[in-house]
Parts: structure tokens; sequence; C-alpha cells
């Protein structure tokens, strides 16, 4: 009946897996972090060691971007896109998300269906979508020619355009972002400030909206920084005369072949957007940006 | 503030904003004009049959459902056995070894895409499967990563010593009570990596091409030369089995009467 | 600290479970188990009682074999178990939140350690049926954990942790989670198992009631040490410190120094002069009278019964009417006292009011302080 086996000598078995115990995890996060040391950080340094090296070692690159207007105009369009997207994003998701998350039947199910739908639904096909909408014989210049504007008004191929689409593409990220964290506000905080005297409106303002505020930051930050470095969008629907930084780095290399100078533009996109990153970490920890 | 039974116009309004712009491509993919005029005037199954016959837009998508596969199950491996580690150990440089699983994600694609173009370049690995396949592995990572942890991490320890305490060895443990367990997050975490692999643009922008080149790439490239109606019939079909995947697991979601891994995704 | 050694119901039979001197240390400073040592004979029912930190569950799990002794033994049947990986102890165990394998039906979980150890289909199926016909639950055999009640889910862990026939039966407070009701149902049940099987049990709770129930001995822990380890009335009348006097059930404590040993006369600053039983403390030690709240009469005065008494004046404070009794909670002098009066004595006092008590010396326990 019993499985109890011999006893042997208790020592050697209980060191041998401490020892175990003490490399274990090293060994299984081995393969891990050879491959992305080989495969990801080497490239990354290649990149870095380039923008000082190609052509020849020296800080041009740099001085130049950071010396040319086009270069600086670029970067600040960028910028100014980014902060742009981001509000409106903002504006756009608390509503819906705040309307999720105050209810619970199937209702709310479909919604979070159609929005998981977007979410998992390509860059490029939404790109599409808004190049179809937009373009010289689609609905809307149907509808500007309807109200008799004739010829209709360039959309396609704007900054308003590429503004226009990266909104709509990564405000399901917003959605979700606070959705999640208004999803946990507990309702009984709400009906006890109102027991309390709150009005609606300051209730809203004095304790649901400080308690959204994780969700703001957090969508706010992935937003921004998924909108710093978006190249897809911008470049297909975007005016090739009022480029973002993305899309420069990609022309610089393919029409220019100036890896160089490339380089150094990229290293100031990731820099910047590190930059973000460690800031949101010290200030909120970098486990939180995914809920 | 209780929860009222109306929505008010303002949210259906922002949700319309969400959803229709992609419905948009249903029925422009069955447009028969040679231009992106919408609404069509001619209807057909024109292009869809120009599709399913072009070797130039069937060659991408078998190359990106090889790639796809590669990549999702490479990312697997590597990560299943690291997200172990983390999750369940404490040593010295955890924090920066998490750091170091998520830079992927935190970096813009188009730095990475750089250094890709030089780097694999001169290994002779830009416009190949492997190629492909090893940066598109990298850029999963943090994904799959993310999505173990959260599941490892609401994993019950006492499951596992309970296994231990009726008679299962540590292997035993894993194959009938650790596994068994986690298997719907896994399934997640591979379908994440499998999805990012399929969509990612930039990357294969600057490292598939010719026989290697990703079903992206071509969108990207016929979007940026013709803005070619053919990409409304891959859209539909690409939206059509973003449909099917989400409404599949929410039906397998209400069956299973368990919490859906792909809940912890919309997080 | 009082071992098996000490105590008057010393059972017969060899000792089948053996904890010696049992150490553990995670930083090697803080001590989780300072040197228990536990000897139990085969098929007594054990309780591990005490505080969240005492240690209990920690000594539970060094016999499971989730834990590693940092020092010390743990032999069973005369075999050191601490070489031993858990999965080849033959020990079973109910967890604190059951742990039922939540992807496998209650009878895939009561087979699974058959399965383990290669038991055949049939023999497999047929155990486990006859393992939740025992706990009451045949009829649930094809549910999953989740369609469960939590007192379903409690039993088809103990048939799980039972159908193995193992050496030892282990139980990490399995009743928490359950209501009042349903506790005491369950506990009957244990202990009806423990009778019919005898099977070697131990059973780890904070619940002092549940202890004083289920028990043959009492295993009280305190700061990673056992305090005492008696049968439930001994720990009960006779606490061997302050800490197990003032655990289990309600107690007052009067600091007193002992002035005659032989005839157990101490002395309180307060109170004077006091009887208690004849101690083995010397003279001049200063010590802790405790007594039990139950053990007050009210003292009319003039029907002075046999025998020493003690007599103390209280004055009111508050009081908590429980129907079958009346807890009283007052000054004597200025110590705080505790009365539990029932019976005749349950009459209602108002604050303010003083009343004369009485108690015997034998229903007290000096303790060294």
């Amino acid at each position: 009946m019993g499985a109890i086996s011999a006893s042997t000598p208790a020592q050697a078995p209980i060191a041998a897996s401490r020892w175990a115990r003490r490399w274990l995890p090293w060994m299984l996060l081995a393969p891990v972090l050879v491959y992305l040391a080989v495969f990801y950080l080497v490239p990354l340094a290649i990149v870095i060691v380039s923008s000082v090296t190609d052509p020849s070692p020296s800080l041009s690159h740099y001085r130049d971007f950071f010396t040319d207007s086009f270069y600086l105009r670029v970067l600040s369009r960028t910028f100014a896109t980014s902060l742009i997207v981001t509000i409106c994003c903002l504006v756009l998701a608390y509503p819906l998300a705040y309307a999720m998350a105050r209810r619970e039947d199937t209702l709310v199910v479909a919604m979070l269906t159609v929005v998981a739908l977007t979410f998992w639904t390509s860059f490029l096909v939404r790109t599409y979508a808004w190049m179809v909408i937009l373009g010289n014989r689609g609905p809307i210049t149907a509808l500007f020619r309807m109200v008799g504007w004739d010829p209709p008004p360039e959309i396609l191929f704007t900054r308003f355009s590429s503004t226009l689409a990266m909104v709509h593409i990564l405000l399901p990220f917003m959605v979700m972002a606070l959705y999640s964290v208004m999803k946990k506000i507990d309702p009984a905080l709400l009906r006890a400030a109102q027991n309390l005297g709150a009005s609606p409106g300051r209730t809203f303002r004095h304790v649901y909206f400080p308690l959204s505020a994780p969700g703001v930051v957090n969508g706010c930050t992935m937003v921004f920084i998924l909108c710093l470095g978006f190249y897809v969008t911008p470049v297909l629907l975007g005016s090739p005369r009022e480029q973002m930084l993305a899309g420069l780095i990609g022309s610089q290399i393919e029409e220019l072949l100036d890896f160089g100078e490339a380089s150094a533009m990229a290293v100031v996109l990731l820099l910047v957007t590190l930059g973000l990153v460690a800031l949101y970490n010290r200030f909120v920890g970098i486990d939180t940006l995914w809920g | 503030m209780t929860a009222q039974r109306r929505i008010d116009p303002l949210t259906w309004l922002i949700l319309a904003f969400i959803a229709a712009p992609l419905l948009i491509v249903v029925p422009m993919s069955f447009s028969t004009a040679p231009s992106l005029e919408f609404p069509p005037t001619a209807w057909g199954f024109n292009y869809y049959r120009a599709f399913f016959s072009d070797s130039r837009w069937l060659q991408p998508l078998l190359n990106s459902f090889i790639i796809a596969l590669g990549a999702a199950a490479l990312t697997m491996l590597l990560v299943i056995p690291a997200s172990f580690a983390m999750v369940r150990h404490r040593f010295h440089g955890r924090a920066l070894t998490n750091l170091m699983l998520l830079l992927p994600l935190m970096a813009p694609h188009i730095v990475i895409a750089l250094g890709y173009y030089s780097y694999f370049g001169s290994l002779h690995l830009t416009q190949t499967y492997a190629g492909v396949i090893l940066a598109h592995t990298c850029l999963s990572v943090p994904m799959v990563f993310l999505t173990l942890s959260a599941a490892l991490k609401g994993f019950d320890r006492n499951l596992e010593r309970a296994g231990a305490n009726l008679g299962a060895s540590p292997l035993r443990v894993f194959r009938h009570v650790t596994f068994p367990v986690l298997r719907p997050a896994f399934v997640v975490a591979a379908l994440f990596a499998f999805v990012q692999s399929f969509d990612e643009t930039v990357v294969a922008l600057f490292i598939s091409g010719r026989d290697a080149a990703t079903l992206p790439r071509k969108i990207f490239d016929a979007m940026r030369t013709e803005a070619d109606p053919v990409v409304a019939v891959v859209s539909t079909l690409l939206l059509a089995a973003v449909i099917a995947g989400v409404i599949g697991s929410r039906l397998w979601q209400r069956r299973r009467k368990r919490v859906n891994a792909l809940a912890f995704a919309m997080q | 600290m009082t071992t098996a050694a000490d105590s008057n119901a010393q059972p017969q039979g060899a000792h089948y479970l053996d904890i010696v001197d049992a150490v553990k240390t995670y930083d090697g400073v803080r001590r989780a188990v300072d040197g228990v040592s536990l000897a139990i004979p085969k098929g007594e029912f054990v309780t591990f009682l005490g505080p969240s930190g005492s240690g209990k569950t920690t000594t539970l799990m060094m016999i499971a074999g989730f834990e590693e002794p940092s020092a010390g033994d743990i032999r069973l049947d005369g075999r050191s178990l601490v070489s031993i990986a858990p999965h080849r102890r033959n020990i079973g165990m109910v967890f604190q939140n059951y742990a039922l394998f939540p992807h496998m039906t209650a009878a895939d979980n009561v087979a699974f350690p058959l399965r383990m150890r290669g038991v055949e289909r049939a023999g497999q199926q047929r155990r486990a049926a006859a393992a939740l016909d025992t706990v009451g639950l045949a009829s649930m055999a094809n549910r999953h954990p989740r369609e469960l009640s939590g007192g379903q889910q409690q039993r088809v862990a103990l048939a799980r942790a039972l159908v193995f026939e193992p050496d030892v039966l282990l139980l990490d407070e399995p009743l928490g989670a359950l209501d009042k009701n349903l506790r005491e149902q369950m506990q009957v049940e244990i202990k009806h198992l423990h009778r019919s099987l005898g099977i070697t049990t131990i059973f780890v709770t904070h619940d002092q009631t549940e202890a004083m129930t289920m028990s043959d001995r009492i295993a009280v822990f305190n700061n990673g040490r056992i305090e005492q380890f008696a049968p439930p009335l001994e720990v009960y009348a006779r606490p061997a410190t302050q800490f197990v006097g003032g655990f289990v059930g309600d107690s007052n404590f009067l600091d007193v120094v002992v002035s005659d040993p032989a005839r157990g006369i101490v002395g309180s600053s307060t109170l004077g002069e006091l009887n208690t039983a004849p101690s083995a403390l010397a003279g001049g030690t200063a010590a802790r009278l405790m007594v039990r709240p139950e053990s007050f009469r009210i003292d009319a005065g003039s029907d002075a019964p046999e025998g020493r008494w003690n007599r103390c004046s209280v004055r009111i404070e508050g009081s908590v009417n429980y129907g079958d009794s009346v807890l009283v909670m007052g000054r004597a002098g200025e110590i705080p006292i505790r009365l539990r009066l029932s019976g005749s004595d349950a009459m209602p006092l108002r604050e303010g009011d003083t009343v004369r008590v009485r108690w015997r010396p034998e229903d007290s326990s000096l303790l060294a302080r």
C-alpha cells in the first residue's frame, strides 16, 4: 500500500536540488534572452552605431537633424499630430467606455465584440477603408457634390485624412484602456457620494473622473507612443509634403539610400519613445500599461 | 448614477464611427469598376476571381500563413519557459529581464526594420522565410509573454501541490494539471503571435520580398501604386476571418462558461 | 513546552508520526517554525491550533513535503520523510481551497491518485465511485468542480485524499469557507470518517471551538512553537501557558505572587489573599492567575457553601445578554473582569451596580508570568 521508497542519503538530493533551483530560472530564460540578444539587440545596435559611423564617424547626422528646419518641422509635426490624435481618441473613447462600463447585459457584450473586431483587424485594412471613404470617387466627395461643392475639396492625401484615419485606428486601444479601469470602479462609491450630497455632476468630477484617471493616463500614453512611430497610415493616406517622422525615415532609405541619416532619425525616435515609457514607468509603473 | 436602460445617441455615434468604416470594404469588393468608386456602379465577382487566380496575390497569402505559423511556434517555444521563470522565481535582474522581454513592444517598428534591413541584408536573410520568421518572433515575444504571465499569475499553485500530493511527479503534474488548465491561455497567446505576424507591415516592407513577400507587403504596394480594388477583396476576406474568429470565440466562451483567455487580451 | 511525555492522557502504541525538533526559517533570522516536536500514535486525531503566522500551516506543509525543514526530522513509522519527494509520500491532503482540478470531473479527480499509481481503468472507476459514495456524492460523479457547491467540493476533496488509503490525512483549514451549519455538519462527517477508517489525522485550524470538538489532542502553536500538546479538556482547564489560556476560551488574568505553594495560596495586590490548587511554582514567584468567566457564581452571602471559596466585588460596566447566559464586563478594583453568568445567576444587571461573586480554587489555573 505505502509507496514510500527506501530512504536515501538526505543530503545529496537536497543539495543537488538547491543548485538546480538557483540556476533553473536562468536556464528557462536563456533561450529567449539569447535569441533576443542575437536577433533584436544586434540590429538595434547596428542602427545606433550606423547613425554615428555611416558614411564616416561623426555626429553630422544629428547636427543636421537638429539644425535643419525641415527636420525640425517634421519632428514638431509628428508631436503635434500625435497630441491631436491622442486628445481626439480620449474625447471619443471616454463616453463610449463609460457607457459600456456601467452595464452588464448582453448589449455590452455585443459592443465589446464590435470593439474587439476593429481591434483585431489589420491597420492596413482599416487604412484602406478610409482610402475608399475619402477618395475622390467615394461617399464623402459624393456628399460634397450633393450640397453643391463642386469640385469637392481634396481630402485624401492630406494631413487631415491621415490624422482622421489614425484616430479611427487607435480608438479601440483607448476604449479598452479606459474600459478596463472603469469596469473596476465600485458603483457603491458613486452612490455614497450622492448620499453625502454631491450632485451627479459633482460626483463625476470629484469621484468618478479621478478614479478613471489611471485608465486615461494608460490610454493616452499608449496612443501617443503608437502615434509617434506610426508608419503605415501617414505614408498611405498623408500628404507626401507633410511627412511624419516614421515616414521620413522610410523615404530616407528608399529614395535617398542614406542609411546613416535614417539611422540617426530612428535613434531620435527611439529615444523619445523610450523616454516617454521611462517617464511613465517612473510615475506609474510599466506593468499597468497593459492592465 | 444607476445603469440606465437606454444608451444615448452619442455612444451609438461613436460606436458607428468605430465600426462603420470597416463595413465599406465589403460592398467595395463586389464592385467591378476599375477604380475606387463608391457607391459601386457595377456589381460582380470580378475582383474575387481576379484575386483567387492571381499568383501574385496567392503566393503572398501562402507566405504569410507559413511565416505566421513559424513565428507563432518559435515564439511559444521561447516564451513558455521564460514566463514560468519570471512568474515563479525570484532572482536578481528580474526587473531588467522584464524590460528586455518587453522592449520589442516599446520600440517603433520602423527603427528595428532599419536594423533588420542592414543586418539581415548582410546575412543574406532578406527575402527569405527564415528572415521574416526570425524578425516576427522577436516582435511577438512581448505580447505572448504578457498573456502567458497573466495566466500564470492567476494560476492556483495548490492545484500543482495537490497533483504532487496525489502521486504525480513534476513532469506528470505539468502534463495532467498545469498544461490542461493553462491550455486556453496558450491558445490565445499563440493566436496573438500568429495574427501579429500575419498583419505585420513595416518590418515586412523592409525585409520580405519576391518569394517571401508577405500579404501586408503586397497590400501596401498595391495601395501605394494603384489603389487597386482587389485590395477590397483581400480586406473583406481578412475582415471575414476576424469576424469568424471573434464571434466563434464568443460562442465557445458561452459554451464553456469559464473565463475566456481572450478577456485577458482585452485588458 | 509540554510534550506528550508530560501529558496524563498518554496513549498506548508506537509513535507513528514523529516530528523531531523541526525548524523552518526563510531568511535565516526569523523562524517560522522554531523547534517543534510531536509524537503522534497511529490513528490519533490531532489538531494544530493557533493564530495566523504561528507556524501550524508551515509544519503541515513540511509533513506534506511542500516545505523543507531547515533543521530537524519528520519520521513516518520510523523512516525519515525529509528526503522523499512530495509525490512519493503517500499522504492524503485536503487543501484550504480544495484544489480540485477544474478540467476534470469529480470522478476523474478522485481517480487521479489511483491513475498515478498505475491502477487499471476498471479499478480506478470502481474505487473512485466507492469513495464518492462514502461521502454521499455518488450522483455528482460526472460533474465538474465549478458545478458543485462549496460543501460538495469539500467532500470531493476528502474522497480524493482518502481513495488511495494513505498513511496519514492532513487537512489545512478545510472548513473556513463554509457557513456555520455546513461547517458543523462537515465536522461531524470528518470525525465519523476518522473513526471508521482509523487513519492518523492532522487538522489545522484557528477556530478553537472546532479544535475542542474534533480532536483527540490539540497542539497549540504560538510563534513557531508548541505551547501545549494535550487533550482538549486539559488544554481548556489546565492551560500550560498564558497564551494557551487566553487563546482557548475566554479568560481573566490576575497578577499574583505565590505565597504558600504547598497550600496553594497566592497574593493579589488588589484582591488580597486568594486560594488556588497547590502548584509547582516556588514561593515569591510572580505569576498569573487565570479564571474562566463561567467559573463565577453570584455570592449572596447567606448561603455559604462548603469548601474554600474566593470572593470579590465587581463593579458593573456593561453586559450582553446571550439568551442562555449573560456576559458581564466590569472591574474588581482596577482589574477588568469578565463574568459569564447563567441559570439563576443570569439576572439583569445595570451599569453602576456592584455585585459580589465567588469562585472555587480548583477553577483557577496558576501560570508562570
